[in-house]
């Protein structure tokens, strides 16, 4: 039998309205004057609950392991290397294992409700990882996309917006919000006044800003700002590679600084030799021209970048005492050869290829230089625990990550020092 | 060697009139001269050089190291005491950029201004013009509004005599003033200077729009400066010709290109449509992404040379500019020396970083 589309459409109506009379209250209300200046691309403004659910749902893993399947479908995921990552990430046996890490039978953990996220536009896929740690925390999540376009949030809102579309995930659409808006203190302040915790992402600036607006008393807030990375490299053991080690080494170097254009602040900014300057001298020799081979083969150096990398390396050989030399390697990766280690060294932040270099005797050197501000290191040729001895002797308030060469912007639960999930749920006890 | 270099005999370069082969060995000893100068009296141009790896050699202008233009908004680059300094000059940059900041002696801003009118002249004739400028006279007058084109105006205004305006302060063209302009030198050349993009914006389209011609057959437009804010507006050199033909029966239109970092040293379009280098200061066509020269043909950034500057470092600058070198020696208007055209800014992108999460 035929249904007129007339009816079919008044049943939907009905639909709506009997979804709003399930959630009740549960459902914001957005006055107009603050709805009307956010640009919507996955949600409904009129169903957006507050909620929520246990951490680390069966529903929730399912969509975003059905979201992961649905990006790797995609032609363009090849060409971005992020979303590939993140669909990685959020593979259903990931998921899984990582709730056997977070969430224990004895303990009892729910979302806080909903969750207001700043995403940034320096790792623009950052803003989907926010996402998926809302939803494993049992929150709704009310994002803020930046307002600089990217292939990369493009793809990802297609892919959401298609596993949207399966009738089984009905429900998460009132549990996700994702919006662009231009920087306007009414929407944030709105949104701050019925957020249960802010995830923010960018710069000092950002986090402080938000800071300074409102929130509910009992809102959580987990803030990224601005953090500095440097790379440990042990030069004996950059000598006794085989070119099959070498060659992995320079591909795990190249996706640590390159694939973000070390906007990321898990990018190396640093780079550390612990050695003897012979030894330290043979292993530059070795990896460096290595490495230029591998960006000159697989990364796209824009001119505009070239010539900012340029004009940053004048100024450094100008302003920077510290600074010896610059080697340029036809502007594919600039590294800039230190004198001595200083306090002030979270200041030189380099993109595209420009990392500043020293040698050191002992990894205890490191101590007068490192801030709250720093956050991974990466090593190569070292066991990690003698950099933990490092961080325990020499009571480091800084450095949250410690990994391997190659991990160095691998997102994870784990960041800036939070256990994400526990920061954005809840603990009920039972006695 | 850094001698204080004599410039008389320099001066006396014919403007277009030196072989590749002459001008080359005269620009390689000047330029040589000129770096060695710089290192050893400006210690930022010093640590550039003696830091930042570049050839061994300077065995041919190509190897001379050169500076990117940008770093006069972020340095005060000097090669003379503090003292010296007679004229600071800044560009406009856009907003919320720094300023370049470009410091001349008297030496140095003579022989600039020496230079441009040689070059200049030889393409109106040595007789100074009645000048009509297509812009306002606020633009000189408030200084610190448009330094770029303040510059520009003033400094095109030594060819001019009766320098007068044809834009009122609102930017609409005042017929009555221009035509009593026009009816007092009917039989003689007038200088018409502006930049491109006011010269299209404000005349151009604003008579195509009002449907009014105003003939100036007698006209010589200089403009240049590019399309800036107006970039989504620009039109190809041959349309922009048209079009000002059609509304004022200018012919004799020729686009200049300079930067306020090497001032004097400028490049001016010939009848053929290319910009031409003069005896003082030569291009080079580099590959935008490693900065090796480019081979005959291809598009790069653009390395502007010149003999002038001596109280600063900016004998040798990397532009952002893109463009192609079409020839030397053999353009068919019959100058010598490298020709070449520009075809505009490279794309700029944003610096992302952790910072630039929330602007805008």
């Amino acid at each position: 039998m035929a249904v007129a589309v007339e009816d079919w459409v008044r049943t939907l109506g009905f639909m709506d309205v009997y979804r709003m009379l399930k959630l009740g209250d549960a459902v914001i209300h957005i006055p107009d004057n603050i709805s009307k200046r956010m640009k919507i691309f996955v949600g409904d403004l009129t169903l957006i609950s507050n909620r929520p659910v246990e951490i680390f749902t069966d529903e929730r893993i399912q969509f975003l392991a059905t979201l992961s399947s649905t990006l790797f479908k995609l032609p363009q995921v090849r060409s971005l290397p992020d979303v590939s990552t993140f669909a990685y990430w959020s593979r259903k046996s990931n998921l899984l294992r990582l709730r056997e890490l977070s969430k224990s039978k004895s303990k009892f953990k729910m979302g806080l409700g909903l969750s207001f996220h700043i995403c940034p536009s320096n790792v623009p896929i950052n803003f989907a990882f926010s996402m998926a740690f809302g939803l494993l925390a049992g929150n709704t999540c009310v994002i803020r996309l930046p307002t600089k376009e990217s292939p990369t949030i493009s793809t990802l809102i297609e892919a959401i917006l298609n596993v949207l579309s399966i009738p089984e995930y009905a429900d998460i659409k009132s549990e996700i919000l994702i919006a662009r808006f231009l920087r306007d203190d009414e929407v944030n302040k709105f949104w701050l006044s019925v957020a249960d915790c802010k995830i923010v992402w960018g710069g000092d600036d950002t986090v402080n800003h938000f800071r300074s607006l409102p929130s509910q008393p009992r809102s959580r807030e987990v803030a990224f700002p601005d953090r500095y990375s440097l790379c440990i490299l042990n030069p004996s053991e950059v000598n006794l590679l085989d070119n099959g080690g070498l060659k992995k080494l320079t591909l795990n170097l190249f996706n640590d600084i390159y694939l973000m254009d070390q906007a990321a602040c898990s990018s190396p900014q640093l780079i550390v030799w612990i050695g003897e300057d012979e030894e330290v001298r043979s292993a530059k020799m070795r990896l460096w021209p290595a490495l230029v081979e591998i960006v000159a083969d697989r990364y796209e150096l824009k001119p505009v970048h070239a010539v900012d990398k340029y004009v940053e390396a004048c100024n450094i050989a100008i302003n920077n005492e510290r600074a010896i030399s610059v080697e340029c390697s036809g502007n594919l990766l600039y590294r800039i050869e230190l004198s001595s280690i200083s306090v002030e060294q979270d200041k030189y932040r380099g993109y595209f290829g420009t990392v500043h270099e020293i040698t050191l005797r002992s990894m205890d050197e490191l101590s007068p230089m490192v801030n709250e501000r720093y956050q991974t290191i990466t090593y190569f040729g070292f066991m990690p625990n003698i950099i933990r001895n490092v961080i325990a002797s020499q009571k480091l308030r800084g450095i949250d990550r410690v990994v391997p060469v190659g991990a160095a912007i691998d997102m994870g639960l784990f960041w800036d020092g939070y256990d994400i999930v526990t920061s954005l749920s809840r603990e009920i006890v039972f006695q | 060697m850094s001698e204080p270099i004599n410039i008389d005999p320099i001066l006396e370069w014919p403007v277009f009139g030196l072989s590749q082969e002459e001008k080359s060995q005269w620009l390689l000893v000047a330029l040589k001269n000129l770096t060695n100068w710089h290192d050893k009296r400006c210690p930022e141009y010093h640590s550039v050089l003696s830091k930042i790896k570049n050839a061994e050699n300077m065995d041919s202008i190509s190897d001379l190291p050169f500076l990117p233009v940008r770093l006069f908004k972020s340095q005060k680059l000097l090669s003379i005491p503090y003292s010296d300094v007679i004229k600071i000059m800044t560009s406009s940059g856009t907003s919320g950029q720094n300023v370049s900041q470009i410091f001349l002696d008297k030496k140095t801003s003579s022989m600039q201004v020496k230079i441009l009118s040689k070059i200049v002249s030889s393409f109106i004739g040595p007789q100074r013009l009645p000048m009509l400028v297509i812009d306002c006279r606020a633009t000189i007058v408030n200084r610190f509004k448009f330094s770029a084109r303040t510059a520009g105006i003033l400094g095109f205004s030594i060819f001019g005599h009766d320098v007068e305006f044809a834009l009122d302060d609102d930017m609409t063209i005042n017929l009555d003033r221009v035509s009593r302009f026009l009816e007092k030198y009917t039989d003689q050349d007038i200088l018409l200077f502006g930049f491109t993009f006011i010269v299209w914006q404000h005349w151009i389209r604003y008579l195509e729009d009002v449907s009014i011609k105003v003939p100036i057959r007698n006209g010589i437009l200089m403009h240049g400066g590019g399309w800036k804010q107006l970039q989504s507006q620009a039109v190809s050199p041959n349309e922009f010709k048209y079009r000002l033909k059609s509304v004022s029966e200018i012919s004799r239109i020729h686009n200049y290109y300079g930067m306020v970092e090497q001032t004097g040293s400028i490049f001016i379009e010939c009848e053929e449509g290319n910009l031409h280098t003069s005896s003082w200061s030569e291009i080079i066509i580099r590959n935008p992404t490693d900065f090796k020269v480019m081979p005959k043909g291809g598009v790069g950034l653009i390395q502007l040379l010149s003999v002038i500057p001596h109280s600063y470092p900016g004998h040798s600058l990397l532009s952002e500019d893109e463009g192609e070198i079409i020839g030397v020696d053999g353009c068919s208007c019959g100058r010598l020396g490298t020709y070449f055209r520009v075809y505009g800014r490279i794309q700029n992108a944003e610096v992302r970083g952790c910072s630039d999460t929330y602007s805008r």
